[in-house]
């Protein structure tokens, strides 16, 4: 409890004080729970280019964007270790994608598995790596 | 400005953005967003001012639960911000003395100066923050800028060590702003700017909505604790 409380009152404003590695989220459908994912799609990935009309909107309402900021959030917990709550908090939010539309699944779909990818830069060379693939989780019930 | 006035402009300043807030939470899932309809109520109510104390204590707990839901701050810095004005506000009016509003209102006063100085002090300790490559970084490897264009920002070395540069200098002058009034004002329409950008440039319109609400009592406390002394 004081761990998670007392942060917030006595917090460190120690914004970007290194770089490190920067998550993304794939995800892949599967027909069924022992298929190896053949198509890796990026979740939410971004647009080439806002309108300032979006970009002012934005300034009041973004929850999309912030909940994937959290999102990001739980897979960066999850570089420095396994962690269940924050592979399942990731999981429960792609599953909700499915259930408002956002991904889209074909009939014959019925899971869906999740990898994170760390992009991250050694000297001048830029790279990503998976560090972690969620199991197979049902889609019964979200699309 | 007065104690009053400055606590009262800052609690309208943070129901707006807790209003903003619920209304983001209302799009997202349960049970945060049960709460989100509760919190935009309390929120409406702080920004008409019924009740501050009661309130206050009511947004303190759903703020508690939502650090529980989420096993620390949903989107980092800016709700330990929201928590820390929240907390500062109702203690001020807990009080029994006016010396222990102002030692609240102070601990605030202090939190929020030192929000850009140890960010700005991090950041000139830090070689790669002082040649840009830090920056560079965040345009182009970070999961933060808005667009694919925005990202190719982190291309121009020279650009990515200017901004590296305005930056770091103006978080590490902002303390000192306050010993006057007129590069204090300036200091926060900087303030304003730097968090306009980045809102613009990564998406994080709720550091642009909370850091503001704690400026009232930064005008306070200039009146009260720097001016006697200079």
């Amino acid at each position: 409890m004081i761990k998670i409380i007392l942060p917030a009152l006595f917090p460190s404003w120690r914004f970007f004080s290194g770089i490190g590695p920067s998550p993304r989220i794939y995800y892949a459908l599967l027909h069924i729970e022992s298929d190896e994912p053949t198509q890796w799609l990026e979740f939410r990935p971004k647009p080439k280019v806002l309108s300032v009309k979006e970009q002012v909107l934005r300034l009041f309402h973004n929850p999309q964007w912030n909940e994937t900021l959290y999102i990001n959030t739980c897979a960066e917990r999850l570089f420095e270790g396994y962690a269940e709550m924050r592979a399942r908090e990731i999981m429960h939010r792609l599953l909700a994608a499915v259930a408002r539309k956002e991904i889209l699944v074909g009939e014959k779909d019925n899971y869906l598995v999740y990898r994170i990818g760390a992009v991250m830069r050694e000297e001048e060379h830029v790279y990503e790596q998976i560090t972690f693939t969620s199991s197979p989780a049902l889609l019964k019930g979200f699309c | 400005m007065l104690l009053e006035q400055a606590v009262r402009v800052s609690e309208i300043i943070l129901a707006f953005a807790f209003v903003l807030q619920s209304l983001e939470y209302l799009r997202g899932l349960q049970p945060e967003k049960s709460i989100a309809a509760i919190r935009l109520l309390l929120s409406l109510l702080l920004l008409v001012g019924i009740q501050p104390v009661w309130v206050e204590l009511g947004l303190l707990l759903s703020s508690v639960f939502y650090l529980f839901r989420f096993q620390g701050p949903y989107n980092g810095g800016s709700d330990a911000m929201g928590i820390l004005v929240l907390f500062s506000l109702f203690l001020s009016h807990l009080a029994s003395t006016h010396f222990w509003q102002e030692i609240a209102l102070g601990y605030l006063a202090f939190q929020l100066t030192f929000s850009y100085f140890q960010s700005g002090y991090i950041k000139v300790i830090n070689v790669e923050w002082r040649n840009g490559r830090a920056l560079q970084d965040v345009f182009s490897i970070t999961a933060y800028p808005v667009s694919d264009k925005i990202r190719l920002w982190g291309k121009s070395t020279r650009l990515m060590c200017i901004m590296s540069w305005v930056v770091i200098l103006f978080e590490l002058a902002f303390p000192f702003s306050l010993l006057n009034q007129i590069t204090f004002l300036i200091a926060l329409v900087i303030a304003g700017i730097f968090h306009f950008a980045n809102a613009w440039l990564f998406g994080l319109n709720r550091f642009f909505w909370i850091w503001p609400a704690g400026f009232p009592i930064l005008f306070w406390f200039q009146s009260r604790v720097i001016f006697p002394f200079v």
